[in-house]
């Protein structure tokens, strides 16, 4: 397959597993998120596939040939670091130019080449400064343009977006996202933020404690994640614990159905994601009395924070959608959908 | 607003407490400089006023001002029937040595220092309290030890002629070369006296030195800074020279220029191991003020022509600095 092709990949510490047995794919142009909690493997993974680190076991294609052996310098993949790794002694230009000036170029057409980079990542005029008078927002502009001096085949950025603040942080994701589609560059991001994931990525590696627990596209990943970790760490979701009978999933004196097929008796996991849960007072199936303990208004959102026979829930509404309007303290009945129900083998980490 | 003024400025502080401490203050301070003028200014004072002292021969020295002294060390007592550079000679020396051993201990501590700042926390702290303890050790313990090793009779040299080196240096050529450079007599290899063994000891007094100096700056040096530069594809070398010397620039220069200042005033190692006529103004002072000359203000002279020396080196240190920096 073209684009780049990880075939077991795994790395050990000493006696510590960093990274389980990976396989994965990244195709051709396209930008794959790896999304997982801190200390999750996400950043030695990407680290492997930079050649700053190497693989326990399992081989790194690139097209087709294998590079699990070809050192970093010679691998031609660009990479914007967590911290920008911007050298401070050095110009913006001179940093731009940096991958061109050792590979060879003359220092006036890397210069030029420099600028035309930094035009592209709108900081034309910024040549001459030095590191220290940029902002952070700046800074991962020139760290960008810098990577993508050297045309890399694949471009990797490891939390790229951590040290800016949230504002800024929205306007660089659709910016760095445009900016990819636009040169169609295989990328690779790591990030722990699952907003930053979905507003970027074409596929998204869900990762937890060095294994992969889900590959798929952003709104496969949210609306049927494959196991309650993923239910968890993408968005949010209401979870309970109960048995799966009749069809159904027994919580409590409480039956729920659901239309996840499970063999009688097994321990489950059910979770529902807050927007898919109705405040509905009609009579009908899973429908539970509950109590209003808390109104959270987040602007957009509304939360009704409920008390059940089965634990909290958490519903919620967009404003100025169709909605109840309810205070702290009032009665009603939550109702959750069987086909907003996913249920998944209990024993996994929530 | 400096930290002392915007202290004493404290509007809760009442005033007649603030004129109850303010008179302790001063007496502090003034007690402090009197302490600093008396321990640093006076002894330079004091060197200074003696350099132009006068010898009274067969006996020792009597105040006076004369620039006698000053002008037998750049041109000779006898100038101007007679010129001797004899004195400007000595001070070449002493920065000949002192700028290749500072040069050498530097650039062998640099590479262990990287080494040492990626080994595990518990192994860096044995290493530092194994290099700090070798402080302890007084240069004529050190030049001792050095001594033993390098003498024609006991140390190196004879290894060489037991081992059948020297025969194989002579065999392939490269003895001769050896002489040439001073490190051979006809019999044997020899490093007593040489350039060699006085910059090799020299660079040993203070290599402890640029270790302790280069560790915090190598030890803050930010790993990423590397690793981008292998992305960008920059092999081993091209990364050394074109992002770490350059990230540690100033420490580097400070620590030469540091080590540099010290060894200027070496004394032991240039006098066990270099050869009479290449001593230093180091050695020349002591011979004139405790030595056997007995010439005191001409002692004083060559030591603050010394400093002077020295203080010029480290002003242009810190042009060349600024100006690399605007650059």
């Amino acid at each position: 397959m073209d684009g780049l092709v990880l075939k077991g990949v795994s790395k050990s510490f000493g006696g510590v597993r960093a990274v389980d047995p990976t396989n994965l794919e990244f195709a051709k142009g396209e930008l794959t998120a790896l999304l997982g909690p801190s200390g999750c493997g996400k950043t030695t993974l990407l680290r492997m596939i930079a050649g700053l680190e190497d693989p326990t076991r399992g081989n790194i294609l690139l097209d087709g040939a294998d590079i699990t052996a070809l050192p970093a310098h010679k691998r031609k993949f660009g990479m914007v670091f967590q911290s920008f790794a911007l050298f401070p002694h050095y110009s913006v230009r001179e940093n731009v130019a940096y991958s061109l000036t050792i590979g060879g170029m003359s220092k006036s057409d890397a210069y030029a080449k420099a600028e035309t980079l930094l035009d592209t990542v709108q900081l034309g005029g910024f040549g001459d400064r030095r590191i220290g008078e940029l902002s952070g927002g700046q800074r991962q502009r020139v760290a960008i343009a810098r990577a993508l001096a050297q045309e890399p085949d694949v471009f990797l950025l490891d939390e790229p977006m951590s040290a800016l603040d949230a504002k800024l942080r929205e306007e660089m994701q659709v910016e760095l996202r445009l900016l990819q589609q636009r040169l169609g560059i295989t990328t690779i991001v790591v990030t722990h933020d699952q907003r930053e994931a979905m507003t970027m990525a074409d596929q998204i590696v869900v990762m937890s404690n060095g294994r992969v627990e889900q590959i798929a596209k952003p709104q496969e990943v949210y609306h049927k994640p494959a196991n309650a970790f993923v239910a968890d760490f993408i968005g949010k979701a209401n979870f309970f614990d109960g048995v799966f009978a009749d069809g159904g999933v027994q919580i409590g004196t409480l039956q729920l159905q659901t239309q996840a097929p499970f063999r009688s008796g097994s321990a489950v996991k059910v979770a529902i994601r807050p927007e898919r849960a109705e405040i509905d007072d009609r009579p009908g199936e899973n429908r539970i009395d509950a109590k209003v303990m808390f109104v959270r208004d987040l602007g957009p959102l509304r939360e009704y924070h409920l008390e059940t026979a089965i634990g909290p829930i958490i519903v919620e509404y967009a404003v100025g959608e169709t909605g109840p309007s309810l205070a702290t303290g009032d009665t009603t009945t939550v109702r959750l959908p069987p086909d907003a129900l996913q249920v998944f083998p209990r024993g996994e980490a929530a | 607003m400096t930290v002392a003024e915007d202290i004493s400025a404290d509007p809760a502080e009442p005033a007649h407490r603030r004129a109850r401490v303010w008179p302790v203050r001063r007496m502090l301070l003034a007690t402090l400089t009197t302490g600093i003028v008396i321990l640093c200014v006076v002894p330079f004072l004091l060197v200074f006023a003696i350099s132009f002292g006068r010898k009274i021969d067969g006996a020792a020295w009597v105040w006076d001002f004369t620039l006698e002294n000053y002008q037998r060390f750049f041109v000779g007592i006898l100038w101007p029937e007679e010129v001797t550079f004899l004195y400007l000679q000595q001070l070449g020396y002493s920065f000949y040595f002192a700028v290749i051993a500072s040069l050498l201990a530097v650039a062998t501590a640099l590479p262990f220092t990287l080494l040492l700042t990626r080994l595990k926390r518990s192994a860096q702290a044995i290493w530092l309290v194994f290099i700090m303890s070798s402080l302890s050790l007084s240069e004529v313990f050190i030049v001792m030890g050095w001594d033993i090793l390098l003498s024609n009779n006991s140390g190196l040299p004879k290894l060489f002629k037991e081992t059948g080196l020297t025969q194989w240096l002579k065999d392939v050529g490269w003895f001769q070369q050896l002489r040439d450079w001073g490190l051979a007599n006809p019999r044997n290899v020899k490093f007593k006296t040489s350039d060699f063994a006085t910059i090799l000891t020299m660079s040993y007094l203070v290599w402890p030195y640029a270790v302790i100096l280069l560790y915090p700056a190598l030890s803050r040096l930010d790993p990423s800074l590397n690793e981008a530069a292998r992305t960008m594809g920059a092999g081993r070398w091209t990364v050394t020279r074109t992002v770490t010397l350059p990230s540690i620039r100033l420490p580097l220069f400070g620590t030469t220029l540091l080590l540099f200042v010290f060894l200027l005033g070496t004394y032991v190692s240039v006098t066990v191991f270099a050869a009479p006529n290449k001593h230093t103004t180091a050695v020349a002072i002591y011979a004139n003020i405790r030595g056997a000359n007995l010439n005191a203000p001409f002692g004083a002279t060559q030591a603050i022509m010394l400093l002077l020396s020295a203080s010029v080196c480290l002003y242009l240190g810190h042009l060349f600095n600024k100006r690399a920096d605007a650059r």
